[in-house]
């Protein structure tokens, strides 16, 4: 019916299905990634009238010389390797859970899902208010049983481990949910089978149910080193980057020197070496783990 | 078998406590006064449970049967206009990202084109971008546009984040139909009456997992709803409910606003879970 279409060659198809949208992303995208690259070279200064200078990499450099920045850069691994593995242990933890049949399961699979529809900073405002010590479950549950301590997690010991749970408790069940789909796709006879040959629960789970959702585990795994690195919300939320420095993230330090010190340039700068290693630490997941699991 | 089951039912336990102990602390505030919110060590239970704070996020006064007066919030004006800015930015955000990213995705997923791949790491980059380095970009430029504090201006950010991802995980749908095109180019289909007619059709469930998602990232966005709306007529209801945060007095007000925040996206979640188990999930970069 449309002859005149069915004659484009697939490039020509492909730019004009996908060539609108393509714009669209390079001028939103591109025209702020400029800009932050011309930030990033100048130096901008507000006090006694706006003023921006061309420094060429000084920026860069004073981020590298910062103790600042690497003590961020540290918090930022530690946080995200603990937020990824927690989110990734308890995703496929309720996934296994879940998957199988049981009485009420419809319902405790839309309870579980909760988390997912709760935003990152109602997410931080429920965990502060649940381990700080003034209004903590931890608090009421220590004078329930008679110990009549107050129990305070929110400093400089635990506040990692808390924005972890926080994020885990957020993202786990989009995890879980993508991992159930992939499951339902094992045919149940493979489980007979092995039960037949009369598998532990252990030996089920690594020859029947791992394997086909290997791949699945990885593109979450990536996603939530992504999303891991990038958080600024939850963090903006719950401890402000407090007590002291200690759970000041590469994104809250941006956040800091680019909207409290307004020194626009020095974040800038810091922001694309944040870029960088949210991009390689995708590339290094890719080469170790994902270029296995295409084949 | 009985003792499996007895551990099954430990774990299915544990698992609806873990969701549901940090929700279940913060919104029983919603039905306490200030005053028993501020007792220490905190309650276990709401004692004489009310539910004046949802009448005073709207504007209106309450009076406890027990003769307590709760006056109404000075938030509330916000608050009824960030829900009605919210479900406008998420719908609007909703479908137009669904017009966006499916032929977008479509193209990549099912045909070969000279730097497919190149164009792909570039969706790939923004969705990486960390919204921190592109919010002050983002505001100089919507400031010179006259976009700050519009509700356009918001749209626009929300779908430079929502496009790539969606596309991103439809990419990896379209990858999954069976090799349709070669039959509907024997029946006389040209390739766009070929996409319209069979292929979208045939992915109504992945189309809605995206839409859903689409819907709930802008629902809950903070970051450049801080930025760019808080304070203004656009803004959204994560930024009107943060205006309580700094209001320490008032935390019944927090959790039963942040009660109907969970209202919309719990709904859409629960249909989420449904569909997504008619989807699979392959690998875009194949």
């Amino acid at each position: 019916m449309n002859k005149w279409s069915a004659e484009l060659t697939n490039l020509q198809f492909a730019l004009l299905l996908a060539i609108p949208v393509l714009m669209f992303l390079v001028l939103v995208v591109a025209y702020p990634l400029g800009y932050a690259v011309w930030m990033s070279l100048h130096n901008i200064r507000f006090f006694g009238g706006y003023q921006a200078t061309f420094i060429g990499l000084e920026n860069f450099i004073a981020v590298l010389r910062s103790p600042q920045f690497w003590e961020a850069t540290w918090i930022t691994v530690h946080f995200t390797v603990k937020s990824v593995v927690l989110t990734m242990a308890i995703g496929l933890g309720l996934a296994l859970a879940l998957a199988r049949p049981f009485p009420l399961r419809d319902v405790v699979r839309a309870i579980v899902i909760l988390p997912w529809s709760v935003s990152l900073y109602g997410t931080g405002i429920i965990f502060l208010n649940a381990s700080q010590g003034q209004t903590g479950i931890a608090s009421a549950l220590s004078y329930a049983f008679g110990f009549e301590q107050p129990v305070n997690f929110i400093n400089e010991a635990w506040v990692i481990d808390v924005l972890a749970v926080a994020n885990a408790w957020n993202l786990a069940p989009l995890v879980a949910v993508f991992l159930i789909a992939n499951m339902s796709t094992i045919p149940s006879r493979l489980y007979d089978l092995a039960s037949i040959d009369r598998l532990s629960a252990l030996e089920r789970f690594l020859y029947v149910t791992l394997p086909p959702i290997r791949f699945t585990l990885f593109v979450f795994t990536t996603i939530a080193t992504v999303m891991s690195m990038k958080l600024l919300d939850l963090i903006f939320v719950l401890s402000r980057g407090g007590p002291g420095t200690s759970s000041t993230t590469l994104t809250f330090l941006i956040y800091k020197e680019s909207f409290q010190n307004l020194d626009l340039g020095y974040g800038a700068a810091m922001s694309f070496y944040l870029l960088a290693g949210i991009l390689g630490s995708t590339f290094l997941l890719y080469f170790l783990w994902g270029r296995r699991e295409v084949a | 078998m009985k003792r499996r089951s007895i551990y099954a039912n430990i774990a299915i336990a544990v698992i609806v406590i873990w969701t549901l102990a940090p929700l279940y602390w913060f919104l029983k505030q919603a039905f306490m006064t200030p005053g028993q919110i501020a007792a220490f060590p905190p309650a276990l239970l709401p004692l004489d449970p009310q539910i004046g704070a949802f009448f005073n996020i709207f504007g209106a006064d309450y009076t406890t049967p027990g003769g307590l007066e709760l006056a109404a919030s000075g938030q509330a004006g916000q608050i009824i206009r960030g829900l009605f800015n919210s479900l406008f930015v998420a719908v609007v955000v909703m479908i137009l990202t669904i017009l966006l990213a499916t032929p977008l995705a479509y193209t990549f997923a099912r045909l070969d084109f000279p730097h497919k791949n190149k164009l792909l790491f570039a969706i790939l980059l923004s969705v990486a971008l960390p919204p921190v380095s592109t919010l002050i970009p983002f505001y100089t430029m919507f400031v010179r546009l006259g976009l700050s504090g519009t509700r356009t201006g918001l749209i626009l950010v929300t779908l430079t984040i929502t496009i790539p991802f969606v596309s991103w995980m439809l990419i990896g749908y379209f990858r999954n139909l069976p090799p349709i095109e070669r039959l509907a180019r024997i029946d006389g289909f040209s390739r766009l009456s070929t996409f319209l007619l069979i292929v979208i059709p045939m992915s109504k469930g992945g189309i809605a997992v995206g839409a859903i998602i689409a819907f709930l990232f802008s629902w809950n966005e903070y970051v450049y709803a801080q930025i760019l709306v808080n304070g203004t007529s656009a803004t959204t209801l994560p930024a009107a409910v943060s205006g309580f945060l700094f209001q320490h007095p008032q935390p019944q007000h927090l959790a039963a606003a942040l009660f109907v925040t969970l209202v919309p996206p719990a709904v859409v979640a629960f249909f989420l879970q449904r569909h997504v188990a008619e989807m699979n999930l392959v690998d875009p970069v194949r």
